[in-house]
């Protein structure tokens, strides 16, 4: 009897915040970082006589996170009325647009496990309100075991764009890399700057399983993941515990269970299951957007981060770890772009960008954008050392300097006593003699045929290149003290 | 004359020429009121004491000095507002109605908050956690729902003109029952920012006034954009001003075809009959419209809706943020519970429990998305119909003002009364209730039915008949 | 199809309404009325009507993004009976 195999079936629902100053149905600020329950108002209180009225910034916003993922944009959309009780809720309702979303569909590529790729079918993306935040009073903050939560409503209210996958992802790896992908491609849209940390993007998965003898499991769908990694842990245990119900030939039932982060567990939930009706919500009308609107929109969109890698791989040569690398951070891969613009090899351009560039980012904590030495100045310092006016040495030494006194390459180099081009020629013959002349017994050993390993004439090579502080060629000075000891 | 008896028109000429105080006028009003609140009963809350604080403050608007009401599911700045529910407990809210503010800016000045249906949930007035109100004109009768206290406040000359709201015929079928005038205006006319909604597709704000002209005054100061309200009307302007030489002459008035089988109180027949005869006289031409749909399906369609919107509308009252609550829950859910079974009453509960049935996802489609079909179909019939005619005439509600506890067990036969009036909701169309003479010792108000913005028109047209029926007295049952 | 009282406890429970036997009898009666009334529907033909909207085709008003704060949030707070500290502070939410 051959072995059963099964084939996990996932879809994933993401949530994420989308950047704006006000949030989606009331002028309340988005900051969620203020002191708790300031920003907030009838509407987003949900006050009996309040009513909604939506912020354009956040259609647009919807509107680019939709083209971001390849979906296309509804010219009518409506918002609804998502019913159940939760203390974050303020109205017992949320407005989301889930039953005629802003978009259509759309998809994202990952690799499949044999590395081709393979498209991630986009359901829709729609808009919708956020939830305020609950604080558990339990000593590890978790929900179980709370005698009391503190609910802080300055998040109900600020936009969320969801995510809806069809079920085509068939692994946690798989999972990992179309939110990854996902993410960036948000980003570039510059619908969101989706800061994980911040919790600005969450993740549902549903889970089921295939069996090679034909069974299929039921869906179960795992809430409360907030980072890629919980996300990843989730699915893999969802997926080991499915399987290991199905082998044993159990039943999985259809259910909704969360993920416990510090456990690493999944557990069903004993609350009976939120019942979610929708009616059309009566105070906001249609929501039509024009097809000229969609194209002003789509104008504003950039090359998204993977196509761009592409291009980098087949126009520029780069490496494809090098291309994601870059393009994983927009503004990183605008700097790159703007340094082969003004010159500089691309390949050349791209590892001083992934190795300088980024230790003194993270050594210094600044962000590309605000990094002291612009593109077009690093592109010239690349150019100086790829045409040997400076060695690597040297020209790293230079990039040192001119980020720690804010100053160009010229200065840098005069500063440093660097001498362009390198000590050849007289000059180089000069510092030969002074070594030899300081080194008699050394030279006497090599004329007597001593230095069979040819360790003494490294030792004085050594000697010159340092006289030359490093500005010689090793290969003239090698060349010029061979000549010398003859 | 006493100064409570002048209509708003007559107040404002009065106090612009300085024949008299707004001080002189406050203590008419209040003086009224005294007299007859225990009687009547109007009041949830009384805010004399604001009122007065508000004629110190400095204003040349057209209201300056005019004493009103509200009805209580609009919203006033810190102070109390119920929606005569318990849920609502000493709720103050944060923020005032826009509706109101437009009044507040004009300088009227507020007496006090009216008695109304929990939520707006009826049309007697009696469905109120404060207590029944009385109609002024027969103290054993009801003044009619929801805006049952603002009806009964102008018509016991209490304040000159007062604010309701109609979802389903609430002011329409109270004007009549009370014998005062109330327009229940095009939705999307006037802002229903900071009006507690019940439905809210359904909900419109509106005046009620002793006469026509009264109306036009009020509508001038409400029907004003307001972008808190994404339903509210844009890039309009309405004229509420002509008063003068208006006519009907040459205008189509339809009966509508189906409504003619069903009976009516003979008061109200014969009003009909007279009112149609004040037509012709001026020149109008009488017609008949066909609308089958409305008068089948309307009042299921109406309920279907009303009660879908409002359980989605009422499921914020869980007691975390305001209003009533209970602080020793062991759970949130037994809180939630506790709060809402307390808080609510039975009419309330019955339509939260349908209106959750009918939109639960195995019933949706084939109720609540059908009722949404449905309205569509009676929107259609109301446009074609109002390309034969001008206005539509039709009564208020079938029967004369019940007596107090006298309504029936079974709520939906209460609600096919409302078959005359809910249907202009549906197809958020304006309609005027009028009066029309007395019959006996009660009032008979009908109702004329326009297109959609035709408020003006409307009120016209409610001109030029007032001038054949003289406008209301005021009613005097409540005096002590 | 009527309603059981049974399945109209549960809608209740859902709408979080607990009702006394009494309650539940009326609200049982109300809703099988009502269903009845609605099952009226049925004699129309709605395949091609669209759900309702209003005739102007009415469009969403869009708001510009910016920020005006409520100036009076404390008011707000000042409402609730459950606010400790900055916070509103709520029963057990996960039932055992």
């Amino acid at each position: 009897m051959s072995e059963l195999t099964f084939t996990p079936v996932i879809g994933i629902e993401i949530h994420i915040r989308l950047k704006s100053d006000s949030k989606i149905f009331c002028s309340c600020s988005t900051n969620t970082d203020a002191p708790a329950n300031t920003n907030i108002c009838p509407v987003c209180m949900g006050l009996p006589g309040s009513l909604p009225h939506l912020n354009h910034r956040v259609v647009e916003q919807g509107m680019l996170a939709g083209m971001a993922l390849n979906c296309g944009i509804r010219p009518k959309s409506l918002f609804f009325r998502k019913s159940y009780f939760y203390p974050d809720l303020p109205k017992g309702h949320q407005i989301s647009q889930c039953d005629l979303p802003i978009t259509t569909s759309g998809y994202i590529e990952v690799h499949d496990s044999e590395g081709n790729l393979k498209k991630i079918r986009v359901h829709h993306l729609h808009l919708e309100e956020d939830v305020g935040s609950l604080h558990h009073s339990a000593s590890d903050g978790r929900l179980e075991g709370a005698d009391t939560s503190y609910v802080d409503y300055n998040r109900s209210g600020t936009p969320l764009a969801e995510i809806v996958s069809e079920p085509d992802v068939a692994s946690a790896a798989e999972a990992v890399e179309y939110v990854t992908t996902l993410r960036r491609r948000v980003i570039y849209s510059g619908a969101s700057d989706v800061e994980l940390e911040k919790g600005m993007m969450r993740f549902d998965a549903n889970v089921s399983m295939k069996c090679s003898d034909g069974r299929w499991g039921r869906k179960v769908e795992v809430k409360n993941m907030n980072s890629f990694k919980a996300l990843e842990r989730a699915i893999e245990y969802e997926i080991k515990r499915q399987k290991k119900i199905m082998l044993s030939g159990g039943e999985v039932i259809q259910e909704t269970r969360h993920w416990n982060d510090s456990k690493g567990v999944t557990t069903g939930s004993r609350l009976k299951e939120f019942y979610r009706k929708f009616i059309v919500e009566p105070d906001l009308p249609p929501l039509y957007i024009s097809q000229e609107w969609v194209n002003r929109v789509r104008a504003r969109m950039p090359e998204m981060p993977d196509v761009r890698a592409n291009r980098y791989v087949s126009e520029m040569n780069l490496p494809r770890e090098v291309a994601d690398f870059i393009t994983d951070d927009k503004n990183l891969a605008d700097y790159f772009e703007s340094c082969v613009k003004a010159g500089a090899n691309p390949v050349r351009a791209a590892h001083w960008v992934r190795t300088e560039v980024l230790r003194v980012m993270n050594e210094k904590q600044l962000k590309i954008q605000n990094f002291m030495i612009t593109p077009e100045v690093l592109a010239g310092l690349v150019n100086r050392v790829d045409e040997g006016k400076l060695s690597t040495t040297q020209g790293k030494e230079v990039f040192d300097y001119m980020c720690a006194n804010n100053c160009g390459v010229d200065e840098a180099v005069k500063n440093l006593g660097i001498t362009e081009g390198g000590v050849a020629g007289s000059a180089l013959d000069e510092i030969i003699k002074s070594v030899l002349a300081a080194n008699p017994d050394v030279l006497n050993e090599i004329k007597s045929g001593l230095d069979k390993k040819g360790k003494k004439l490294k030792f004085l090579q050594g000697l010159v290149m340092k006289e030359s502080k490093g500005q010689a060629k090793p290969q003239e000075v090698a060349e010029a003290i061979a000549n010398a000891v003859k | 004359m006493e100064l409570y008896e002048l209509s708003l028109y007559h107040l404002t000429e009065g106090l612009k020429a300085k024949k008299f105080s707004p001080e002189e006028v406050y203590e008419s009003c209040k003086k009224r009121i005294d007299s007859c609140e225990e009687n009547i009963h109007a009041f949830i809350t009384r805010t004399d004491e604001i009122a007065k604080s508000q004629l110190q403050e400095d204003n040349s608007g057209i209201l300056a000095g005019v004493p009103t009401v509200l009805k209580d599911n609009l919203c006033t700045k810190g102070i109390r507002t119920t929606a005569a529910s318990k849920i609502l407990g000493n709720w103050r809210p944060p923020y005032n109605a826009s509706a109101w503010n437009y009044l507040r800016s004009a300088g009227a000045v507020l007496m006090g908050k009216v008695n109304m249906d929990e939520f707006a949930m009826g049309n007697t007035c009696g469905n109120s956690a404060f207590g029944a109100t009385h109609n002024p004109n027969d103290l054993s009768r009801v003044p009619g729902g929801s805006s049952g206290g603002s009806a009964a406040a102008v018509s016991a000359g209490y304040v000159p003109f007062a604010l309701g709201s109609d979802t389903g015929g609430s002011i329409r079928q109270p004007a009549a029952y009370c014998g005062v005038y109330g327009l229940k205006p095009t939705y999307g006319m006037v802002s229903r920012y900071g009006l507690i909604s019940y439905g809210s597709s359904l909900d419109q704000i509106g005046p009620f006034a002793r006469t026509v002209r009264d109306l036009q005054i009020v509508m001038s100061v409400i029907a004003h954009y307001d972008p808190m309200d994404s339903s509210c009307f844009r890039e309009k302007n309405y004229d509420f001003t002509h008063h003068e030489n208006v006519s009907i002459k040459g205008k189509k008035v339809a009966l509508v075809k189906e409504f003619q089988d069903f009976t009516l109180d003979p008061a109200i027949e014969r009003a009909m009959k007279k009112t149609q005869e004040i037509l012709q006289e001026e020149g109008a031409e009488l017609v008949e419209v066909s609308l089958p749909v409305v008068s089948k399906y309307a009042v299921a369609c109406y309920y279907a809706l009303a009660m879908s919107e409002a359980h989605t509308n009422l499921e914020r009252y869980d007691g975390v943020r305001l209003g009533y609550t209970v602080k020793d829950a062991a759970g949130i859910k037994e809180m939630f519970e506790r709060v809402r079974s307390y808080g609510f009453g039975p009419e309330v509960k019955s339509r939260i429990i349908a209106g959750t049935c009918l939109t639960e996802p195995e019933r949706c489609e084939q109720y609540y998305v059908a009722a949404t079909k449905v309205r569509t179909l009676i929107a259609q019939e109301f446009t074609k119909a109002f390309t034969q005619t001008d206005f539509i005439l039709q009564p208020a509600s079938p029967e004369m003002p019940p007596l107090i506890g006298s309504q029936d067990d079974d709520a939906m036969k209460g609600y096919q009364a409302d078959l005359y009036t809910l249907p202009v909701n549906l197809a958020g169309l304006p309609g005027l209730s009028f009066f029309t003479g007395y019959y006996g010792d009660l009032p008979v108000g009908l109702q004329l039915i326009g297109p959609r913005w035709s408020d003006p028109a409307i009120l016209e047209a409610g001109l030029v008949i007032e001038r054949h029926t003289g406008t209301p007295e005021i009613a005097n049952e409540g005096v002590k | 199809m009527k309603l059981t009282s049974e399945q109209v406890n549960d809608i209740a429970i859902e709408s979080r309404l607990l009702l006394t036997e009494q309650e539940l009898d009326g609200a049982t009666r109300y809703i099988n009325n009502f269903l009845d009334i609605l099952d009226s529907f049925k004699e129309l033909d709605l395949t091609d009507v669209e759900p309702f909207s209003f005739a102007e085709a009415l469009e969403c008003p869009l708001r510009e993004d910016k920020v005006c704060a409520f100036p009076d949030t404390e008011a707000i707070l000042h409402e609730s009976e459950h606010v400790d500290g900055s916070y509103f502070k709520v029963p057990r939410i996960m039932e055992e």
